[in-house]
């Protein structure tokens, strides 16, 4: 099994992880952790992709890099949000 | 395309300059709304006579940079989201009632406008994802201007639109995995016939769908758009949920090779039906007034949906008039009735139904503001919504067998008739009427009417319309 | 099987099973600290991979500012009672996110061939962009309109959060080590940010990861007690707030309505302009994170 195809499997896996995270979890923050790791996920099937070529595309570099930012800037917002306010027991 | 970047660039740079000159000036965003209504009839204008646009943006051909694309339906969006920008902004602005006056609503409504002109004129996989997270963000800070009574489903709907955002990037992942590119009409011209790209279409469907609050995904919406301020629900059911309808029309209908078409559009098309019938069924039974309007548009929704999966299934893109003309009229009916129901809610002094009981009496023209938007809503000729579902409903009724959609068309307006009526046998019942608890506010609710007497206006010019958009190449 | 393929296979490991103990710890401060490490070991991953831009940035973004934000979120709010899973709903939920896999894998593994028509693309155009570091060319040339949008995602969190009216966190008052530490770090931080700045044009770095390392820099001074209150009342914050946004616009709009197009750079000045247009956006990251991270309703309110 080469790299690329190593980490675009664990990549899969991640996202999936964060998916059933954020399904099954209650209570908001593990939510929000459970968000990110499914974007990690997510970028790692890019990176993995961007690795097929010596030196790695650059497109899809740019693009993770722009979806990190993206992400953590409203992973941020969230968890602010859910801080907010009284503390909840559960949902 | 001039006038089309100007759609973009006014907005965005108002909302800058208030924020940056620490100002909440309203008749500023005012001005600013007039003159981007101007810019979009401008730009619609020039399509009709150069036909379609395409800009390169930075000069770089694709696949390499990011494409615009100003095309009839797009410049049609563009005036349709600048009008009710204008519409709500002056209600948000002279309303006595408003929660939003004094507050970031006019910065962050000017970002909306910026935010639904960048995607209805893209044309990059990745750019919609930068697009449909601005639209979720706008949204929900929008919606927790209501103050922390909303806070509980504003976050619900964050955590479940990043959620979606990551479905539809997982998707895009895949589409440059195998094709190497993220401009859409390149990637028309590729076949979508391997494993990849079909797992792909359906993780960026799944995440449309939630995003646009489409049955069975649509949990979100009733709690996030009625604990909403007025202006700001008005402009969530009537635009936000759209932008993400436009990207799904366009993935399905220029990428899905045939096949795979015509099964989604069967799901598609019974998961139309099942909104009708779900939402219709909500609305009847809830008590809260807001939250009644919200599962309308869970309701309405369907009717696109349910456009949207003929389209394919049969593979009949005349199907599109009916499905644009649907997003058109119920955005127009829906701004109507939310601006009426929260003048309404705001006056009586409750948030319930029933202290609508005699409205006919205390608040007349919001009442009637409320009943023609309904009116359209449930398809009444000779209103928008009519015009929608008798595009709809003609190729339903010119073979036998398609009659069990048509049935289920007549169904859906069954139920919408049902809860429309509820709340007006309801304003009718003059015996007891609920006093208003404050002085009520005419201007604001001639302002409620304008859009139903819009949508009801563009009966006046149907045949021209309606010869127009099928002559568009969709 | 190669050293290589052994260290991937490990990482990978660790990463998996850190992402499933951050999210089935019992206590919610260890969940946290797992998910620090797991954004430390996803950076090396990166680095692994190639994506040295992408490392810098996790490291400085997802572990770390995510990471105090977390903590800081966490210090907020009450510790729930503990729930306790059945143990076999979570078999069921095991054995579906297995089928899950085994779905999506047949798709994802044949792109390991699929086409690439824009890495030789962007080598081709690389000279007359003006920078000579790929990533830098594609975010701030090529595809300079995500970053502006990316840039306007960046402001609405900051401008959603001043909606909150956050309640202001109590935090412990600066002891002596961590305010000499903090006089060491922040100028630290500073000379390494400017340096990832300039570095951007011709290896790894940029705007994304310098601004995030400024404001680890002044979050650290303002849990020192160092830092004065950052009031969105007074006019430089918010241009620097804004000041990344409001350049990029303009040269957009210039070049659209005066030169030759949207967002196109004249080619003798497109090396200087997106030196500009970084420097703006390192400013203007650098003070959003900070308000985003830490700032409460006495600072943002108007």
């Amino acid at each position: 099994m080469s790299q690329t195809a190593l980490y675009l499997i664990a990549g899969l896996a991640l996202w999936l992880i964060g998916l059933h995270g954020l399904i099954v979890q209650h209570y908001a923050l593990r939510r929000i952790i459970a968000l990110n790791i499914m974007g990690s996920g997510c970028f790692m099937v890019m990176v993995a992709l961007a690795s097929r070529v010596q030196p790695p595309d650059p497109v899809l570099q740019a693009l993770v890099v722009t979806g990190l930012v993206v992400a953590a800037s409203a992973s941020a917002f969230a968890l602010r949000l859910a801080s907010s306010g009284k503390p909840e027991q559960d949902e | 395309m001039n006038a089309a970047l100007l759609v973009l660039v006014l907005p965005l740079s108002c909302a800058l300059w208030l924020l940056l000159l620490h100002r909440r000036a309203a008749w500023l965003v005012l001005l600013v709304n007039t003159l981007t209504l101007l810019a979009a009839l401008q730009a619609l204008r020039s399509v009709l006579q150069q036909g379609s646009q395409h800009l390169q943006l930075g000069g770089w051909d694709s696949p390499l940079g990011i494409g615009f694309s100003l095309t009839p339906l797009s410049a049609l969006l563009l005036v349709f989201s600048a009008l009710l920008h204008l519409l709500v902004s002056v209600y948000a602005a002279r309303s006595r009632h408003s929660q939003t006056r004094d507050s970031d609503f006019w910065p962050l409504s000017c970002l909306l406008q910026a935010s639904l002109a960048a995607l209805w004129l893209s044309t990059d996989l990745f750019n919609w994802y930068v697009t449909l997270e601005l639209l979720g963000l706008v949204a929900v800070a929008l919606i927790i201007i209501a103050g922390p009574r909303a806070h509980a489903a504003a976050l619900r709907y964050l955590l479940l639109s990043l959620a979606a955002s990551l479905c539809y990037l997982l998707g895009v992942a895949l589409i440059y995995g195998e094709f190497g590119v993220l401009d859409i009409a390149r990637l028309g011209e590729y076949p979508f016939d391997s494993r990849s790209s079909r797992v792909a279409l359906w993780l960026m469907t799944l995440g449309l769908m939630l995003k646009a609050a489409l049955w069975p995904l649509h949990q979100w919406l009733p709690a996030a758009h009625a604990s909403a301020p007025t202006s700001v629900s008005a402009l969530l059911s009537a635009l936000v949920v759209k932008g993400p309808l436009f990207i799904l029309w366009m993935l399905w209908s220029r990428l899905a090779p045939a096949d795979a078409a015509q099964q989604a559009g069967l799901l598609f098309a019974l998961a139309g039906v099942a909104a009708l019938l779900a939402g219709g069924w909500a609305a009847m039974r809830t008590p809260w007034l807001k939250t009644l309007v919200a599962y309308s548009t869970v309701a309405q929704l369907g009717y696109a949906l349910l456009a949207l999966g003929l389209l394919l299934h049969w593979q009949d893109p005349g199907l599109s008039v009916a499905l644009w003309l649907f997003v058109l009229a119920h955005g127009l009916a829906k701004v109507s009735m939310f601006l009426a129901a929260g003048e309404m809610q705001a006056t009586l002094g409750s948030r319930r139904v029933l202290a609508l009981k005699g409205a006919t009496q205390t608040m007349p023209l919001a009442m009637f503001a409320f009943t023609l938007a309904g009116a359209s809503l449930i398809g009444l000729p000779p209103s928008g919504g009519f015009l929608a579902k008798w595009v709809l409903l003609m190729p339903l009724l010119a073979e036998p067998q398609h009659w069990p959609w048509a049935l289920a068309v007549l169904l859906g307006t069954l139920a919408s008739a049902a809860y429309v009526f509820r709340v007006v046998v309801l304003s009718f019942d003059r015996a007891e009427p609920i006093p208003a608890g404050f002085s009520t506010d005419r201007f604001a609710q001639w302002l409620a009417m304008l859009p139903a007497l819009v949508v009801w206006g563009l009966a006046l010019i149907a045949e021209p319309l309606l010869r127009w958009l099928q002559e568009v190449p969709w | 099987m190669s050293a290589d393929w052994l260290f991937d296979a490990a990482l990978v490991g660790l990463l998996l099973m850190l992402a499933l103990a951050a999210l089935h710890a019992p206590r919610l401060y260890t969940s946290v600290v797992l998910f620090i490490v797991f954004g430390l070991l996803l950076a090396l991953a990166w680095a692994r991979l190639g994506a040295v831009d992408l490392a810098l940035a996790e490291a400085a973004i997802g572990a770390g500012l995510l990471g105090a934000m977390l903590l800081a979120a966490l210090a907020r709010s009450r510790q729930p009672a503990l729930r306790k899973q059945a143990p076999a709903s979570l078999v069921g939920s095991a054995l579906l996110g297995l089928l899950l896999l085994a779905l999506l894998v047949p798709a994802v593994l044949p792109l390991q061939q699929g086409a690439q028509p824009l890495p030789p693309a962007v080598n081709a155009a690389l000279d007359s962009s003006g920078v000579s570091h790929p990533v830098t060319a594609v975010l701030l040339n090529f595809r300079a309109w995500d970053t502006l949008l990316e840039l306007a995602v960046l402001l609405l969190a900051l401008l959603g959060v001043r909606q909150l009216r956050p309640a202001a966190l109590a935090t412990a008052p600066g002891w002596p080590l961590l305010e000499a530490w903090a006089r060491i770090l922040a100028p630290l931080a500073v000379l390494l940010g400017g340096y990832l700045l300039w570095r951007g044009s011709h290896a790894p770095g940029g705007a994304f990861q310098a601004g995030a390392l400024l404001a680890a820099g002044a979050l650290v001074l303002r849990l020192a007690g160092l830092l004065p209150p950052l009031r969105w009342h007074y006019w430089p914050l918010r241009l620097l707030v804004l000041g990344g946004l409001l350049l990029f616009l303009g040269v957009a709009a210039t070049g659209a309505w005066f030169g030759d197009g949207w967002l196109v750079y004249p080619p003798a000045q497109a090396g200087l302009l997106i030196l500009l247009i970084e420097l703006a956006a390192t400013l203007s990251i650098a003070a959003s994170l900070i308000l985003l991270v830490s700032a409460d309703r006495q600072e943002l309110d108007s």
